[in-house]
Formats: C-alpha cells, sequence, structure tokens
C-alpha cells in the first residue's frame, strides 16, 4: 500500500455500526467510492477546513517519509448539521493543526477519503462518523 | 339613490358571493365545516398533542434500510430492479439524484439522517425538514386532493386528525423521485401515513406505499422518530460546496479540486 505515513488498517467495529454508517453517511450520496471497511490513519497538516453543506473537508499536506515531498489531502467529512450536533465546531480544525486522521480511502488511489475520526493537536480524539466512542 | 342599475348590480354582488361560497366548499370547506375539523383554528388547535420540537429518525428502530424490508414488486419492476442490482455490480448505479443536490421527494425525503419539525396553523400542518430545507405542506380544513395536481416532489397532501393520530393522504409526485433506491414510481403512486406520539418522546409514523402498476400489495412500514427538545432546524444548502455529483450512470466520483 502506497502510503505517506504510518498506516493502520483495522476492520470497523461490528455490523450494526457499519450498517448506521452506511444508512447515515449516505443520505446525500453512495459511499461506494469509499473504503467502508478499513480505515487508514493519515497524519498531516491541516490547510483549510471547509465547514460547509452537504459535507465538510479537510484539506491537509501530508509528507510522504519516503519521497520527502508532500502530498495534497481532501478528506469528506459529515456536514456541519451533523457534526455541530457531535461535539464539532467550524472552529474545531484550523490552519497549521497537525492532526491524526483515520480516513476511509477512495477505492481509487487519489489522495482522498471520508473521515472517521480526528486526533486534535491536544490528543482529544473526535468521531466524524456515527460509531461506539472513539479510543483516544 | 338607488337606482334599478344599482338594485340589479346588488343581486348580481349576491349571486357572485354564492358562486365564492360554493366554490370555497371544494377548495378549502365550508367556514361551518372548518370551524368544526380539529386543527382549523387557534383554539382547537390548543387541543391537539404536543409534538414540539424537533424529530430525528431513529436508526436503531428499525428505520434502517435492512430493518425496512422490501416491498412485493410486480414482475416488470422487479425486472427493473434486478437489472439496477446488476449494473451496480458493474460500478453503475452507485448514486441517486440527490448526489447531484436534487431532493429525493416523498416517500424517501422522510427518511433522511436529519431532524423534521412540525408546525400547526389552522388548517394546515407544515413539516420543515432539514435535509436539502424542504418543507411539505398538509392541509387539514377539509378539502378535497386536487382533482389534477401537478406533480411535485412532496405530492398533494391532505390530512385530518383521528383523535391523536394525524392522518395524511398524498398524491401526485414528480415521476423520477423513488420509492427506494432501484424502484421508482408510476403516476398512480398514493402514500397514505398516520402519524402519532406513542410516548412523550416518540413519535411513530406508519406509512404504507400503494401503487398498482408496481407494487403487488400496499408496503407498510413503521418509522420511529426521537424527539430532540435542545435541538433547531438548520440550514442545509446542498449546493454550497457539492464534490460529490454523480454522472448520468449514477457513478460515483469526488472533485478534489481546490
Amino acid at each position: 500500500m502506497n502510503l505517506a505515513t504510518r498506516t493502520i488498517r483495522s476492520l470497523t467495529a461490528g455490523v450494526l455500526a457499519l450498517v448506521l454508517t452506511a444508512g447515515i453517511a449516505s443520505a446525500h450520496h453512495s459511499t461506494a467510492m469509499f473504503d467502508m471497511q478499513h480505515t487508514v490513519t493519515v497524519s498531516g497538516t491541516v490547510t483549510q477546513f471547509d465547514w460547509t453543506n452537504p459535507h465538510t473537508f479537510i484539506w491537509m499536506d501530508v509528507l510522504n517519509p519516503a519521497s520527502g515531498a508532500t502530498e495534497h489531502w481532501s478528506v469528506e467529512g459529515m456536514s456541519p448539521n451533523y457534526l455541530s450536533r457531535n461535539g464539532w465546531s467550524r472552529h474545531t480544525l484550523k490552519p497549521g493543526d497537525k492532526i491524526d486522521m483515520q480516513v476511509h480511502l477512495l477505492k481509487d488511489g487519489r489522495k482522498g477519503g471520508f473521515c472517521a475520526t480526528v486526533t486534535l493537536p491536544d490528543g482529544k480524539t473526535l468521531r466524524n462518523l456515527p460509531g461506539p466512542p472513539p479510543k483516544s | 339613490m338607488r337606482s334599478p342599475g344599482n338594485q340589479w348590480a346588488g343581486s348580481f354582488a349576491v349571486v357572485l358571493l354564492g358562486a365564492a361560497v360554493s366554490t370555497s366548499a371544494t377548495a378549502g370547506g365550508t367556514p361551518e365545516t372548518k370551524a368544526r375539523l380539529p386543527g382549523t383554528t387557534w383554539q382547537s388547535i390548543a387541543h391537539l398533542p404536543d409534538w414540539s420540537g424537533v424529530w430525528e429518525l431513529d436508526w436503531r428502530a428499525g428505520a434502517g434500510r435492512g430493518a425496512m424490508g422490501m416491498p412485493k414488486l410486480t414482475p416488470d419492476y422487479q425486472a427493473r430492479f434486478d437489472k439496477y442490482r446488476a449494473d451496480q455490480k458493474e460500478g453503475k448505479n452507485q448514486q441517486t439524484q440527490t448526489a447531484n443536490c436534487d431532493p429525493p421527494g416523498m416517500p424517501q425525503i422522510m427518511t433522511q439522517p436529519y431532524p423534521v419539525e412540525f408546525l400547526f396553523t389552522p388548517g394546515k400542518v407544515t413539516v420543515a425538514i432539514e435535509a436539502y430545507s424542504q418543507m411539505r405542506r398538509i392541509f387539514v380544513d377539509g378539502r378535497p386532493h386536487q382533482e389534477d395536481p401537478d406533480p411535485t416532489y412532496q405530492g398533494d397532501s391532505i390530512g385530518h386528525w383521528e383523535g391523536d393520530t394525524l392522518v395524511v393522504d398524498s398524491v401526485g409526485f414528480i415521476p423520477d423521485s423513488l420509492i427506494m433506491p432501484g424502484i421508482g414510481h408510476s403516476d398512480q403512486m398514493s402514500i397514505e401515513e398516520r402519524i402519532r406520539r406513542v410516548s412523550p418522546d416518540t413519535l411513530e409514523i406508519q406509512r404504507t406505499i400503494k401503487d398498482p402498476k408496481v407494487l403487488t400489495e400496499p408496503w407498510t412500514v413503521t418509522l420511529t422518530y426521537k424527539r430532540h427538545t435542545d435541538w433547531d432546524i438548520k440550514e442545509y444548502i446542498c449546493a454550497q460546496n457539492n464534490r460529490d455529483s454523480a454522472d448520468p450512470e449514477g457513478r460515483a466520483d469526488m472533485n478534489l479540486k481546490r
């Protein structure tokens, strides 16, 4: 797997979580373009945070340790409507923040995906998709 | 003062008034009928059940696609659905029209992961729906359905109160809306909803879809909503930053251009 950062493959917890995730995340569009069975941890620096409908977007620069090049990642998230009821605000992320993100990668190999969780600079982990409380 | 001509004009006005009253009997019920129907005056609204707050579909209470089960389809629509599923395996039909910010319309607009709010005003129950910032207008003033309604996303909705249950019948939907992904409908679709609060914070909608061209029998599901008294309906403008639009084959895509 050609990934820029340390990667962790993990099965999404439980069938119920998967069903809930599929139902809730697919309101606007299907999750078929993402690998919803696995997440990969991507670490980088936030360059922009779009607090917009129908989806939030986290743009970040990720250093590829192998090539030394900086890659630009775009990771989609749940809507502001959903996230603001689940511990997020438009101030949660700002340019320059160094974060670790669990991402359901795009299947087509481009540098993007759907955000599962974000671990903030202070170590706090926020869940983006619904499911059991994330481990910090 | 009054000339014969004016007298004639006066009689004509009475005739016109009579015509107006008889017209309103079909458009909105007679004033006498309206006054008797629950929910048609501010006074009677005070006796309606308390549906204040906003209501979120409870996905754990069987609203998920799998839990709702499948309607029984006519051979024609079963064949269309089978083709839809086969095309999915080839990467088509991953998206529906909502990926392009086209609202789903009825019935799917009522099963979005965003809350709804019920507003009672005389003669009307309005459903404010957060997803796609949609609105449904349910007339409870005794009027019948429009004879030939223009097809709309939400349909022509007529309701009446049976005790604490709001019974809504909707017809006249745009051709492109879906009963569920892969299952369209005909011009004969009707949707009945029996809406009631079953506990202080639980609302239930028993929804029955009929469509003789598509379904071999009416399809009834029970949708459960939970109340949030500390939420408000928020704005949701899908076109604000949509990076997930679909191609005509419903293929998945994501625009990563800044």
